[in-house]
């Protein structure tokens, strides 16, 4: 009989409902006009509108492709926050699945596959796999370390992060794989002139984990977790199971993002690539409306965080702002996108 | 004394209240009752500076006041024990005590001394066996609505508000609290006592406010009322407590402990339940009923013993394996053991059945939905909208919501741990009939609870714990409230 009364339901308590039920649209607003103010300041000083657009949308192409790995991370690192926890070692992680790769695909002495008389494409799938595998154990031992063995996910991973970074440096010493042509192929397929091969990756994982999240077991069960661990193990849900497997997938995704970063520069370095990448991917997490206390956060809103740290960069690129200054800023649009969200909630 | 004219509140469309006007008096213990979700907490949480009127007037001692937040609420000398717990679970008790208003010494420095005795002295006159330095996470529920009501009593305010202050608590705890309510009343201090339990309101208050579907529709002197006459205000017609009754058919054993024993909560516990039938568990604070059928449901280890499920032994290691092996538990303690915040209502009561309907993980949302709505029919849950957030219920409602989630997942053995916290009067009847009618299909029940009625009218027999042990079994004609609570307070079972 009351839900009979609720079906009566003027324009504006729907509006507000919609609003209520999605938070996204503050974020969204920023990210409108971020992209307003970065295609005003590219300026509109050009021959005609379809020169105007070009360079637009190459631009554009850039900014995403260049945040491709970094961004495919951060949709692993959401699940992670969602359920309390955090992930410092996605960096390390993702040296030590690109080396890997690397190694296994060399053309020159030291390949493994090689060796082994393997090359060309069977040899890239090998290695492919091999690195998903690879990055999957580790994320799984890191998700072990944190429910089995009770470490807390903070220590847990900055030990992972400074274990796989520092094993990787010692093995990969004055050893310079190079890496094949064809492989580079994965990034930089050029289409009609445009290398947006990392883009499509990161939009397929984001639309897959997006389903994930909102329709499966496996990620509402995440979200339950987060929301109340205590009531979601009396709930019957595997607490350990679940929380295990989100670090499992993270370590998926890394070593996805890695594939991603060897096949577009052919190499890479070990002592720096990846170091600071957590943090931005926790700050993309974090824009994107994520609760760091865990039970929220959504994928579409981490894409969009995303989006907003990338077009913030090549805004402050374009004002010619001093690099050195520019983390500043980045530091301020995390604190600014919680206060927003803390106003917005409340 | 204090004045709530002519309130009116809705959240969205829903009217919450409509033009309630009540006054609670100094010396008073004022009953505010109603079905769930008729306002009662609304109105409190106005009066508490939680929500805001939309119109309306509050005074105080004819001062008119407003109140933005619950601090301000505080200020005036309005202590509000909340309906759900909220406490710090990583402070220590004293601490808690003292939240937002800590005791400071000359320098500005925590005075913890100072607030360490004050929760002392607070625990001796109410005659409580607690030490104030224990962390509040190690407390059971019972415990923690105690520190609660210690906490507002110590505030010194002019009015207490207590909404349902005893859903958790036993029978001697409750007496205490009532001799406490009755001091404070004879020094002054105006009581809203809310509860769904006529009994107590017959007890210990001396006025009656009836809330029904946001409108105030009874008020008048206790003395002058029976329970029948306050159910027919609340409901609109009379509820009639009739006996329950169902054709028992026990069968073959489900669940079989043996010398089952705990770290801490429970030793030797030896026990057995069948098919068809309902076994209740009851005790005082501290029996360790919880700790013992959260162990079976496998949400934590057991020392040593055996269990055995169907006739064949079985080891839980999680409450995951607990529900495949078809035994469903329904936590006591609804906000910190049953409740998903950050979830929508469909999904609180549907959590445990995602994986018995997924297909190939693929969480079933329209069966779910289908099944819930027969529920809410079922159950009378009172709510706008499947999608609403969880807190937006009532306290009643949310415990439907919890109770439905395992109704659905329809196990062979069902623990239910004071199932009906904050239900009212009319549902709690419902859920009765529920019980009894899956009793009659066969499934083995376990009714966990502090109510000795709730026990003797739902229960085939019934076992009695005292400080981790059983006690005795009572049935039939010693099913009674003076040897429950006999065996229940250490009493040896006489020899017949
Ligand atoms: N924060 C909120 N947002 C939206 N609706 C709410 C909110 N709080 C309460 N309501 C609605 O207001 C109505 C009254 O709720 P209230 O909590 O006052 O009931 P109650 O009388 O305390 O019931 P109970 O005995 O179950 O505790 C309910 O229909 C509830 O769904
Ligand atoms: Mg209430």
């Amino acid at each position: 009989m009351q839900a009979a009364k609720g079906k009566k339901k003027n324009v504006v308590s729907r509006l507000m409902e919609a609003r209520a039920a999605d938070s996204h649209v503050g974020i969204a607003l920023v990210l409108l006009l971020l992209i307003v103010l970065q295609t005003l300041v590219l300026g509109f000083d050009f021959g005609s509108f379809g020169q105007w657009f070009s360079a637009w949308f190459r631009n554009w192409i850039n900014i995403l492709r260049n945040n491709a790995g970094v961004g495919i991370v951060a949709l692993g690192m959401t699940f992670v926050i969602i359920t309390g926890g955090i992930d410092l070692a996605v960096g390390s992680t993702l040296v030590a699945t690109g080396a890997v790769i690397m190694t296994l695909i060399d053309t020159g002495a030291g390949g493994v596959l090689g060796l082994l008389g393997i090359t060309g494409v069977p040899a890239y799938v090998m290695a492919i796999v091999l690195a998903l595998v690879m990055g999957y154990v580790l994320g799984t031992g890191i998700g072990l370390l944190i429910t089995k063995g009770r470490i807390a996910p903070f220590i847990a991973t900055l030990g992972a992060m400074k274990i796989f970074r520092s094993v990787t440096q010692h093995f990969m010493q004055g050893y310079n794989p190079r890496v094949p042509r064809d492989f580079l192929q994965i990034s930089n397929l050029q289409i009609g002139g445009l290398m947006f091969m990392p883009i499509v990756y990161w939009a397929i994982i984001a639309i897959v984990l997006h389903y994930i999240s909102k329709r499966t077991t496996f990620g509402r069960q995440v979200i339950a977790v987060g929301s109340n661990e205590r009531a979601a193990q009396l709930s019957g849900v595997n607490v350990n199971r679940v929380k295990t497997r989100v670090y499992s997938l993270m370590g998926v995704l890394v070593s996805i993002a890695a594939i991603v970063q060897v096949a577009r520069i052919g190499s890479m370095d070990y002592a720096n690539a990846g170091s600071g990448m957590e943090m931005d991917a926790i700050a993309a997490t974090v824009v994107g409306g994520t609760s760091m206390a865990g039970g929220r956060g959504t994928i579409l809103g981490t894409f969009m965080g995303m989006l907003i740290i990338a077009v913030m960069n090549n805004l402050l690129n374009l004002f010619g702002v001093p690099p050195f200054l520019r983390e500043a800023f980045k530091g301020l649009i995390v604190v600014l996108a919680v206060l927003l969200q803390r106003k917005q909630r409340t | 004394m204090i004045e709530m004219k002519s309130i009116t509140k809705s959240f969205g469309t829903n009217v919450v209240l409509k033009d309630v006007s009540i006054t609670i008096k100094g010396g008073e213990i004022c009953a505010l009752i109603g079905e769930n979700g008729a306002g009662k907490s609304t109105l409190m949480n106005i009066l508490g500076g939680v929500h805001q009127m939309d119109s309306g007037e509050i005074f105080i001692d004819s001062q008119r006041v407003r109140f933005d937040t619950p601090a301000q609420s505080l200020g005036a000398g309005i202590a509000f024990i909340h309906q759900e717990l909220n406490l710090i679970n990583d402070l220590p008790i004293f601490e808690n005590m003292f939240v937002g208003r800590e005791l400071k010494d000359k320098r500005g420095r925590l005075d913890l001394t100072s607030m360490f005795k004050a929760t002392e002295d607070i625990f001796e006159r109410m005659d409580i066996k607690l030490d104030p330095g224990t962390m509040v996470r190690d407390l059971d529920a019972s415990y923690k609505q105690i520190v609660e009501i210690c906490r507002a009593i110590m505030m010194d305010a002019s009015v207490i508000i207590m909404d349902e202050p005893t859903t958790s608590l036993t029978e001697p705890e409750i007496k205490r609290v009532f001799h406490m309510m009755r001091t404070l009343r004879d020094q002054g201090v105006g009581i809203i006592f809310i509860s769904h339990k006529l009994g107590e309101v017959m007890e210990v208050c001396q006025r009656y406010v009836v809330l029904r579907d946001g409108k105030l529709v009874a008020e008048g002197d206790v003395a002058d009322v029976t329970t029948d006459d306050l159910t027919r205000f609340m409901v609109g017609h009379a509820i009639r407590i009739e006996k329950l009754t169902r054709t028992q058919r026990i069968g073959q054993e489900i669940l079989r402990l043996e010398n089952f024993t705990h770290a801490r909560s429970f030793r030797e516990i030896s026990l057995s339940v069948r098919e068809g039938e309902i076994l209740g568990v009851t005790g005082l604070l501290g029996d360790g009923r919880s700790a013992l059928f959260q162990t079976v449901f496998g949400a934590d280890r057991a020392l040593s013993g055996k269990m055995f499920l169907g006739g064949e032994e079985v080891k839980v290691t999680s409450t995951e394996q607990a529900l495949q092996m078809g035994i469903g538990y329904l936590p006591r303690n609804r906000k910190e053991n049953g409740i998903l915040k950050d979830m929508n209502v469909l999904e609180n009561a549907s959590i445990v059945t995602w994986p018995l309907f997924a297909k190939r993980g693929v969480i079933d949302t329209d069966r779910h939905g289908k099944v819930f709505k027969s529920q809410q029919r079922e159950l009378d849950i009172t709510l706008q909208s499947f999608k609403d957030a969880i807190n937006t219920l009532s306290g009643g409602n949310q415990q439907k919501v919890v109770l439905a989630k395992w109704l659905a997942a329809n196990p062979r053995l069902l623990i239910l741990d004071n199932p009906t916290q904050g239900v009212d009067v009319g549902a709690k009847e419902e859920i009765y009939e529920i019980i009894l009618k899956l009793a009659e299909e066969g499934m083995a029940v376990v009714v966990l609870s502090s109510e000795a009625q709730e026990i003797i009218r739902l229960c085939d027999r019934a076992l009695v714990m005292y400080h981790g042990q059983i006690q005795g079994e009572v049935l039939d004609t010693t099913m009674t409230e003076h040897e429950i609570m006999r065996l229940a307070t250490g009493g040896i079972v006489e020899a017949v």
